[in-house]
C-alpha cells in the first residue's frame, strides 16, 4: 500500500508556478529525501502534503484517503496521520517541554491525560531530554528545541513524518543530535519524507532520493544512483556545488 | 478646613471610590469579553463579518464616551428602553471599552508568529482550538501593558458617568463641595483617591507582567 501518493500535484502562487504535475509514491517504512536548490519547490511540495498550502491542482492521498480541502473535518482526520517538523521548530513558547508534547493528543484526540503523560515522557526521554520536562522552549538550544518538536509530532502517533529542512536553522554543532534522532526513527520503520540539505543524511538514511529543480522532479533513485551516477546534467551541477 | 469636616468627608469619598472601582472592574471585564469577540470578528477572512467588527469600533471609538452615555441614559427612553443610571453606566462604559479592547486584542493576535498557526494546523487543531490553546494565551501576555493602560484610563473615565446621575467618586466630591461651600478640600482628597487607585492598579499590572514573563 502507498502511504502517500500524489498525482498531478500543482501549486501556483499568483503568476508563479511553484511546481507542476508532481507524481510521488511513498511506501510504508520508506524514507524519501528530497533535495534541490532553494526555490525548487521542495518545501512547498512538502507543505502541500498536509495542506499547509492548498494545492491548485492534482491530489494527495494518505493511506489511500484523498485529502479534500472542502471537507475540513475529514481533512483534519487525515492530516493527523502525518507529523510535521519545521525549520523554525514552532514550539509553543507558553508551554513547558512536557506540555508541548502532551497538548495535541489531549486537545485534538481527547485522549486520557494520564496515558498521554506517560507516552510524552517516554518520547521526551527517547529524544534525550528527560532532564528538561519542565523547561520552557526559550531555555533550550536550537537542537533541543527541534528534538522536542519531533517528540511533539510523534506523540500524535503519526504513520508518516514530514521534515521541512529540520536542521537548516541550527548551528552546525547541533545538527548531529537532530539527525541522530531522525536516523533512529528511520530504523524503527517510520515512513518519512525529508526535505534537507544534509547530503550525508540522505546518503546514509534515504531509501530513495528525489532531486527537484524548477518545480519539477529532475531525477530520482537510490542514494547510490543520485550521488554516484547522476544522469541529468542539472543534478550533476547541483551536487558539484553542494558537495 | 478643620479636621472634623475632613473626618466627615473622607468616609463618604471612600465609599464613592468603591463605586468607581466597581464600575471600572465590571466595564473592563465586560469590555474584555466584548473585545475578544469583536477582535475575532475583525480578523475573520469573511469580509462581511469583518466589516461588522470594523463598524463597531468605528462608531464607539469615533464618538465621545460622554455622548454615548447620554444616548443610553437620556436617549433610549424615547424609544421605549429605560435604563437605570447604573445600567446605562455599565453598558456605556463596557461597550466603549470593548471597542478599544478589540483593537488591543487584535494587535496581540496579529503579533503571534504564523508558525504557531501552522504547527497547530499540522497537529490537527481546529481554528477554535488553535485560538483557545495556542494563540490567545500568547496574545494575553502581549496585551497586558495596553490592557493596563486601558484599565487606568477606565478608572478616570468612570467620572463621566457622574453626568448621568451616577454617584461615583467625582460626583460625591461635587456634592460635598456644594454642601460644605469648601471647593478645595473635597477635590484634593478626591484627586488623591484617584491617584491611589491608579497607582495600586499600575503596580498590580506590573506584577502580572513579571509573573507572565517566565517564558
Amino acid at each position: 500500500m502507498n502511504m502517500i501518493e500524489t498525482k498531478g500535484l500543482t501549486k501556483i502562487f499568483g503568476e508563479l508556478k511553484v511546481f507542476e504535475n508532481i507524481d510521488v509514491h511513498v511506501k510504508k517504512g520508506e524514507v524519501l529525501v528530497i533535495i534541490g536548490p532553494s526555490g525548487s519547490g521542495k518545501s512547498t511540495f512538502l507543505r502541500c502534503l498536509n495542506h499547509l498550502e492548498t494545492p491548485n491542482g492534482g491530489h494527495v492521498a494518505i493511506e489511500e484517503e484523498t485529502l479534500d480541502s472542502t471537507n475540513k473535518k475529514h481533512l483534519r482526520k487525515v492530516i493527523e496521520k502525518m507529523g510535521m517538523v519545521f525549520q523554525n521548530f514552532n514550539l509553543f513558547p507558553h508551554m513547558t517541554v512536557l506540555q508541548n508534547v502532551m497538548e495535541a493528543p489531549i486537545t485534538v484526540k481527547k485522549e486520557n491525560k494520564e496515558i498521554v503523560i506517560e507516552r510524552a515522557k517516554k518520547l521526551i526521554d527517547k529524544v534525550g531530554l528527560s532532564e528538561k520536562f519542565s523547561e520552557y522552549p526559550s531555555k533550550l538550544s536550537g537542537g533541543q528545541k527541534q528534538r522536542v518538536a519531533i517528540a511533539r509530532a510523534l506523540c500524535m502517533e503519526p504513520d508518516i513524518m514530514l521534515f521541512d529542512e529540520p536542521t537548516s536553522a541550527l548551528d552546525p554543532e547541533l545538527v548531529g543530535e537532530v539527525l541522530n534522532v531522525m536516523k533512529n526513527l528511520a530504523k524503527e520503520g517510520m515512513t518519512m519524507i525529508v526535505v534537507t540539505h544534509e547530503m550525508g543524511f540522505a546518503r546514509e538514511v534515504a531509501d530513495r532520493v528525489i532531486f527537484m529543480d524548477g518545480g519539477k522532479i529532475v531525477e530520482q533513485g537510490t542514494p547510490e544512483d543520485i550521488f554516484k551516477n547522476p544522469k541529468e546534467q542539472r543534478t550533476k551541477v547541483f551536487l558539484q556545488k553542494i558537495l | 478646613m478643620d479636621f472634623n469636616t475632613l473626618a466627615g468627608i473622607v468616609p463618604i469619598l471612600l465609599k464613592a471610590s468603591v463605586m468607581t472601582l466597581k464600575l471600572t472592574f465590571l466595564s473592563v471585564v465586560f469590555g474584555t469579553i466584548i473585545g475578544v469577540i469583536v477582535a475575532m470578528v475583525k480578523i475573520s477572512s469573511n469580509k462581511f463579518i469583518a466589516s461588522i467588527g470594523n463598524f463597531y469600533t468605528w462608531i464607539f471609538r469615533g464618538t465621545p464616551l460622554l455622548l454615548q452615555l447620554f444616548v443610553f441614559y437620556y436617549g433610549f427612553p424615547a424609544v421605549g428602553i429605560t435604563l437605570t443610571s447604573m445600567q446605562a453606566a455599565i453598558i456605556g462604559l463596557s461597550i466603549n471599552s470593548g471597542a478599544y479592547m478589540a483593537e488591543i486584542i487584535r494587535g496581540g493576535i496579529l503579533a503571534i508568529d504564523k508558525g504557531q498557526f501552522e504547527a497547530s494546523k499540522a497537529l490537527g487543531f481546529t481554528y477554535y482550538q488553535t485560538m483557545k490553546r495556542i494563540v490567545l494565551p500568547q496574545a494575553f501576555r502581549i496585551v497586558i501593558p495596553p490592557v493596563g493602560n486601558e484599565f487606568i484610563a477606565m478608572i478616570k473615565d468612570t467620572s463621566l458617568v457622574s453626568s448621568i446621575a451616577m454617584e461615583e467618586l467625582l460626583r460625591s466630591a461635587g456634592l460635598l463641595v456644594s454642601a460644605s461651600g469648601n471647593p478645595i478640600g473635597p477635590y484634593l482628597i478626591t484627586a488623591c483617591l484617584y491617584l491611589l487607585m491608579t497607582t495600586v492598579f499600575t503596580s498590580i499590572f506590573s506584577s502580572i507582567e513579571r509573573k507572565l514573563s517566565i517564558y
